[in-house]
């Protein structure tokens, strides 16, 4: 092959930035199969939205068969059994319900909004942390401890074990970038973190199952639905699952967030005047910057037809959910960041029975977490445009997002 | 306030159930029950279920000013 693949494109670091106009270049070819083995890429919103509907599309490893892992779909090497983003049904279906008996309706309407008040108090800490700094890193001083502190709040780590907590996790999360140069380090030191939180959570979970608090961990292992209980190994796995699902997604979020409003000041001059605004700016963000970018971990379970391409059985498939959310076919203007987009019915938390489970709980983090910022950053500038991103092209977003500022409020 | 949900645009995401809890509720795992004559005092909540509806099928009136705004207030 002369040219460069547009799978090596995408995956290539030079293209983090900016892949907006590789997927553009994608879109021409709606169903995109480059190599043998390699994976069929589909990039356009209504194909993408189809397939993640198609009960022939499955989330399950063991149904692929064609090829080997490629660069961006390798198995997690938890030691525990899949979670329910890996399972399809019936298996995931009875996962996802009694874990959403736990965290929203119909059997927990009020969780999420009750912690409203606590997410407030500690964007409110952090932000009062950053003190009397000119230059604040927003990755690494607000967007990376915030969601790990929510989702302690929402599991039941006792807030004494936080930092304990935190510092497995961020080995973990750190172990997800595919950065050749310390791989097998950083997969060493992710694997020992692993073991360590996996053992820290079964005590937790073992004291729960004694003494049930006001916790998702408590529920879980409580549940008396239809459904039943899930077992110890069932409880941790899904548990890391919200971790690790729930906490790099919502860092990208918040910093691609903050990087887009500086780069559009005029929404963030709007924000500081209404708070409220934030609802529609992080809807808007999800399309126009999602934090996941692309699916790489989906097969079929039979022969697919597709623009008339035929997908064989056991193929992996990618859905390029950020090329979707461009997609002019579907979106006005899409390259335009517009919070006052009426029609978003962005493909930002993917779409089907794996739409993101957390999507409430993210969406007010977000809201929180940038109204607040723009409140109280006192004339924020971005030090480097763009920024320095992480190595991940499927969870993409900037390593730090350096930010100048005359003064905290 | 009052307010309607088209019922052919929803499509279960529930996520006006996570935003205004008093308002929208699901009853079992799909269907949408909601109080077409909220109080006052969730125009914040509804506001925000609004904006937030991946659909758009929540019309509400007398939310200007608040979490997203309405159509009218956008500008």
């Amino acid at each position: 092959m002369t040219q460069t693949s547009m799978l090596r494109q995408i995956t290539d670091f030079a293209n983090r930035a900016n892949p907006y106009p590789l997927y553009e270049e994608l879109r021409k070819t709606p169903v995109l199969h480059e190599e043998e083995d390699g994976p069929y890429i589909i990039s356009t919103y209504h194909d993408i939205e189809a397939l993640l509907h198609d009960p022939r599309i499955s989330s399950d490893e063991s149904n692929v068969t064609v090829g080997g892992d490629d660069e961006l779909s390798g198995p997690e090497a938890t030691g525990l059994p899949p979670s329910f983003i890996r399972l399809d049904p019936p298996e995931h279906d009875r996962l996802r319900r009694i874990a959403n008996s736990s965290f929203g309706p119909p059997h927990r309407p009020h969780r999420i909004d009750d912690m409203r008040g606590q997410l407030e108090e500690i964007i409110t800490e952090l932000i009062d942390g950053l003190g009397d700094a000119r230059e604040i890193d927003l990755v690494d001083q607000v967007a990376y401890p915030f969601p790990v502190t929510v989702i302690c709040r929402l599991l039941g780590v006792p807030r004494e074990d936080e930092p304990r907590f935190r510092a497995w996790v961020d080995p973990i999360v750190a172990g997800l970038d595919p950065d050749s140069r310390t791989a097998a380090e950083s997969q060493r030191t992710a694997q020992e973190a692993r073991l360590q939180l996996g053992m820290y959570l079964n005590g937790l979970v073992e004291q729960r199952t004694k003494e049930p608090r006001e916790d998702m961990l408590s529920d879980l292992v409580h549940s008396s639905g239809p459904d039943g209980a899930m077992t110890t190994m069932e409880v941790l796995s899904t548990a890391v699952l919200l971790l690790i699902a729930g906490h790099e997604t919502t860092v990208n979020l918040i910093t691609n967030g903050m990087l887009t409003l500086l780069r559009y000041p005029q929404y963030l001059e709007r924000l500081r005047d209404d708070p409220g605004l934030s609802v529609r700016i992080v809807e808007e963000l999800l399309r126009y910057e999602p934090p996941v970018q692309l699916l790489p971990q989906r097969t079929c379970i039979a022969d697919l037809e597709v623009h008339g391409v035929t997908i064989p059985k056991g193929s992996r498939i990618w859905f390029v959910l950020a090329a979707g959310n461009r997609d002019p076919h579907r979106f006005t203007d899409p390259d335009r960041f517009d919070p006052d987009r009426q029609d978003i019915q962005h493909l930002g938390f993917g779409s089907g029975i794996h739409s993101c489970f957390g999507a409430p709980l993210a969406r007010l983090e977000a809201q929180i977490a940038l109204a607040r910022l723009a409140g109280r950053l006192d004339n924020p500038r971005l030090v480097e445009d763009p920024p320095p991103y992480r190595p991940n092209a499927v969870l993409r977003g900037p390593r730090h997002l350096n930010i100048s500022v005359d003064g905290i409020k | 306030m009052r307010l309607v949900v088209d019922l052919n645009r929803c499509q279960g995401y529930a996520q006006c159930a996570f935003l205004a809890p008093d308002v929208f509720a699901m009853h079992g795992e799909e269907s949408l029950v909601y109080n077409p004559q909220a109080e006052q005092e969730q125009r914040e909540r509804v506001a925000r279920a609004v904006a937030a509806c991946p659909v758009q099928a929540i019309t509400a009136d007398g939310l200007d000013g608040c979490a997203g705004g309405t159509s009218d207030a956008a500008h």
